[in-house]
């Protein structure tokens, strides 16, 4: 009887040192003691702020990413699309008159729902493998973005920097700047972005994206409109592509047509070590936010080791690589000792 | 028998219903010519005809690489052809230093790379069971920072051999020689996919993963095998490259990867796998290669490329994938 308790508490251990979640936590744990040890001033208010400045973009796409892996799809044009709202953002702004910023973020709110439809049609009505659709799409992103800004560029309406610092806000009042020392816009857009899934994530939508990511043909038996559901991802997705793109504009004040291009991999990347299934249904969009932590930090790590600007591609494409390897590889062993033991009982 | 059951069963008929992406395809190349003519002057022209079909050459070239890995399955792409051929010519510039003794030297450093690369990618994706977009665009950032690192230290010195050159760059009369290179290739191609046990056991593995195992395929073998030798093929495209531009430089592959998969697409290959006729992705490259003549022509530059680019792939897919599903 004894015997069978204890064996039974070891075993509550051994499960949770089992599963996926926990290593992944170990390494970001890992990862963020390596960068405080680096960064001197690692803890003070500034350089937290300049982090969370630094890694905001990403963590917002990844998220966005990672609600259409569940979902069953992969949005390659994320990245495109990022670029497309900020050049919609700054075609629309004058700098002269700052009334056209509501206008401007009404048709960026607008084209990215747009982007989104376009993307969920593909993958969700007209069932194109996803990686070929937003293949094509982030072509049709870039081209419409290039017609927009044809060469980086373009104006913004001051009160844009609100989306980036408050105290770079012209008459922001001193408690306003005060509140943004601790509480930056970045992070802001960011609470935004988690409150945004928290709620969806307890509606009836979100249960059925979770559905239709892990096996479409039996949610489609059990009454689910499939298509439907992942369009509403990948509308999801644009909303978090949205958020980005303000943070951007406010903190470039302009516009690059060919901006967003790297942060697509690296979004797919960061979502895969955050621990969410490529096959769709597995996962969960808050540890995407652990994976883009991740691969934030080792950027920082590569930063502070001192390597030449012409080693950065090299080295951060080897580090995709090895991340997204060993996160597999560690699922494919987990699943295999969990048959063996399976077996064994 | 009603009509549309004797329609079936008439030769004429399956015949075009087998071809009816190629005809397609080739439908499409007429109606661009015939819109050039009409809205550009002097568009339509013998000469035009066969420039066109040697800039899509390269295309084409590419395009085989990713046709071959795509005929896997399996959600097969390979986004790292460009920045392959990129490595091998960047490296090989000085080896050849505009010498044909040195030709040899630069083939074997090409198959090196090549075969380094398509290793990679193939283990990686079969064996490991990552995401092969994934995989192969990570390998390409990996290359292109190779390649950075190489260009960083020492500008690129060096001229392809006049063998090379000869093949890419020349040609006999009118005919570019380049042309005969895909008149060559394409039979073989046909014959290695079509009448080949490897061939049938790629087309196996591409239509039905399971049912290839069961019948003693080596799926990932096989799976492995295609992108070995699409970062081989592509390495070697590197050597042409470099022959027919004359120098290396830092991106002179990269341009390649999208119209690549873009022509297979358009071609007709299925992207699920199991299909493959090159002369369809040898159409689709001559397609994508108009269609970019007719944007510059009509100045819509960059932007109208892309953009035309992404608005015919994404028509043609959904013309394409209709051909699913029951539910």
């Amino acid at each position: 009887m004894n015997k069978a308790r204890t064996a039974s508490g070891s075993s509550t251990l051994r499960k949770l040192i089992s599963k996926p979640e926990f290593s992944i936590l170990l390494i970001l744990v890992v990862m963020f003691t390596i960068t405080a040890v680096l960064q001197a001033n690692f803890f003070e208010k500034r350089s937290i702020v300049r982090n969370i400045n630094a890694f905001a973009p990403l963590i917002l796409l990844t998220m966005g990413q990672a609600v259409v892996i569940i979902a069953g799809g992969l949005d390659l044009s994320a990245g495109s699309a990022l670029s497309l709202v900020v050049c919609v953002l700054t075609f629309v702004m004058r700098k002269a008159s700052p009334e056209t910023g509501a206008w401007a973020i009404l048709a960026a709110l607008v084209v990215a729902v747009l982007i989104g439809v376009i993307n969920g049609i593909g993958i969700g009505y007209l069932r194109i493998p996803p990686v070929i659709i937003t293949f094509a799409t982030s072509y049709m992103w870039l081209g419409a973005a290039l017609f927009l800004r044809p060469t980086p560029g373009g104006e913004s309406v001051d009160w844009f920097k609100a989306f980036y610092d408050f105290s770079a806000l012209p008459g922001a009042s001193d408690s306003l700047k005060a509140f943004g020392s601790w509480m930056p816009p970045a992070l802001i857009l960011l609470l935004l972005g988690c409150l945004m899934w928290f709620v969806m994530k307890r509606t009836r939508m979100g249960r059925y994206i979770y559905a239709v990511g892990s096996n479409g043909n039996s949610a489609y038996e059990s009454g689910i409109n499939t298509a439907k559901i992942q369009m509403q991802a990948c509308v999801i997705n644009s909303l978090f592509i949205f958020l980005a793109a303000l943070f951007f504009v406010g903190q470039t004040m302009s516009g690059d047509a060919r901006m967003g291009d790297p942060l697509t991999l690296k979004a797919i990347a960061a979502a895969v070590v955050g621990g969410i299934a490529l096959t769709g249904g597995r996962g969960s969009v808050y540890f995407a936010i652990v994976g883009a932590l991740i691969m934030s930090f080792v950027n920082k790590i590569i930063f502070f080791a001192n390597i030449p600007y012409a080693y950065q591609t090299l080295v951060s494409g080897v580090i995709i690589i090895v991340a997204i390897a060993g996160s597999q590889t560690y699922t494919l062993y987990r699943r295999r000792a969990m048959a063996r033991e399976s077996t064994l009982a | 028998m009603n009509v549309a059951a004797r329609m079936r069963t008439n030769p004429a008929f399956r015949f075009v219903d087998q071809y009816k992406k190629l005809f397609i395809a080739f439908l499409l190349i007429i109606f661009l010519f015939l819109l050039g003519e009409v809205t550009v002057s002097n568009f339509l022209s013998f000469a035009q005809l066969l420039l066109t079909v040697k800039l899509a050459s390269f295309i084409a070239l590419f395009g085989l690489c990713q046709m071959i890995v795509m005929a896997g399955g399996g959600g097969g792409l390979d986004m790292s052809v460009g920045y392959t051929a990129t490595m091998t010519a960047v490296l090989t510039a000085s080896m050849m230093d505009g010498r044909n003794e040195n030709l040899w030297i630069a083939m074997l450093v090409a198959l090196v790379i090549g075969l380094a690369v398509g290793v990679a990618n193939g283990l990686l994706t079969a064996y490991v069971k990552l995401p092969p977009l994934v995989v192969t665009m990570s390998m390409s950032l990996i290359l292109q920072g190779g390649i950075n690192v190489y260009t960083a230290g020492a500008n690129i010195t060096g001229k392809p051999s006049p063998i090379l050159q000869i093949m890419a760059a020349k040609s006999i009369g009118i005919f570019p020689n380049i042309l005969f290179i895909l008149l060559i290739l394409t039979p073989v191609v046909m014959i290695l996919l079509y009448r080949t046990k490897w061939g049938l056991a790629l087309f196996g593995t591409g239509t039905n993963e399971t049912a290839a195992y069961l019948s003693g395929v080596n799926v990932k073998r096989v799976r492995c095998i295609s992108f070995v030798i699409s970062g081989i093929l592509s390495s070697f495209i590197g050597l042409l490259l470099i022959g027919n531009m004359g120098i290396a430089f830092k991106d002179m592959g990269s341009n390649y990867v999208m119209p690549s998969i873009a022509a297979v697409v358009v071609g007709g290959v299925s992207m699920n796998g199991g299909d493959g006729n090159y002369i369809g992705v040898i159409l689709g490259a001559i397609f994508l290669q108009t269609l970019t003549n007719l944007l510059v022509a009509m100045g819509w530059g960059d932007a109208g490329k892309w953009l035309g680019f992404g608005i015919v792939l994404f028509i043609l897919l959904i013309v394409y994938v209709n051909d699913i599903r029951s539910r």
